[in-house]
């Protein structure tokens, strides 16, 4: 069977992708704050965030950072992912309950590393909700394995 | 006297170091988390490197102090070190280098480490938020 996945080599600097959307639900704000522990009133607290700028509760900045992460696999045929290496990462609005986000991903550069076996990719991304309105973005880098003997 | 509820801007100690208590990574928090976001693990046994990132803002709930008054996250910028396996214990180390007082609130930069069961630093970088002063 061949590997469907894109290798360092296989990527070019330019290219871009669009995702599908993902509505986010009171559940899965309520399930991140479960999991990572973070009950901020922002997140929890709907009476408190009546009256905040918000008027209710919002995501979590890295629920959403999670989700476009997710939602970045299913906008272009999986990469040959050796690690997540960092990022850089700004919340410019809030994602309200039932807001549909997407993410917009672009690769902005490419890079060798000392080892001959894996490049690092850095992809732009922006993550758009329903009124295309932007509500986070950011670069992150990735560690690409190359094609053997590539 | 009981404790503020909140730590305002005013409450924050520049180059104050906050050291966590430790949690240990399983399959549960890797499933619930590759379940949330569909960002899957690569191999068996593997932590998503963005779920340490989520953890230590819960880990910093769990200081003997009250939670930051924060209006709004503003950015992260964030550095995975090394990989991480599930069983793995980690902790957080922060530490506040800059606070920036504006019309409404104050900006503060928070340094941060994750730190595992050897000492060893696994991910560390820079979180950035808008907190609310302290009302008159």
């Amino acid at each position: 069977m061949t590997d469907s996945r894109r290798f360092f080599d296989d990527i070019q600097v330019g290219e871009e992708y669009e995702s599908p959307g993902r509505t986010v639900t009171e559940t899965d704000i309520v399930i991140f704050a479960g999991l990572s522990g973070d009950y901020n009133i922002l997140h929890t607290d709907a009476e408190f965030m009546k009256s905040s700028i918000f008027g209710e509760r919002i995501a979590h900045g890295l629920l959403g950072l999670a989700i476009q992460a997710g939602l970045f696999t299913r906008a272009t045929q999986p990469y040959a992912t050796l690690a997540f290496v960092g990022l850089r990462w700004k919340f410019k609005g809030p994602v309200k309950i039932g807001d549909t986000i997407r993410v917009r991903a672009r690769v902005s550069a490419k890079k060798e590393t000392s080892k001959v076996d894996r490049g690092v990719v850095t992809v732009e991304r922006t993550v758009l909700n329903q009124r295309d309105e932007v509500v986070q973005e950011g670069e992150t880098d990735l560690m690409v394995e190359r094609r053997a003997g590539g | 006297m009981s404790q503020p509820s909140k730590f305002y801007f005013e409450d924050v100690v520049l180059h104050g170091v906050l050291e966590t208590p430790a949690m240990t990574i399983t399959e549960a928090h890797v499933a619930l988390y590759a379940g949330l976001s569909r960002d899957d693990p690569r191999e068996a046994g593997a932590v998503p490197e963005i779920l340490p990132l989520c953890l230590t803002t819960g880990l910093g709930w769990r200081v003997p102090q009250p939670p930051l008054a924060v209006l709004a996250f503003m950015g992260v910028e964030w550095v995975a070190d090394a990989p991480m396996r599930v069983g793995d214990t980690i902790h957080s180390r922060s530490e506040t280098t800059l606070k920036r007082s504006m019309k409404e609130g104050g900006v503060i930069i928070e340094q941060r480490q994750v730190v595992n069961q050897r000492g060893e630093v696994v991910q560390h970088g820079k979180f950035t938020f808008l907190v609310a002063k302290r009302p008159a």
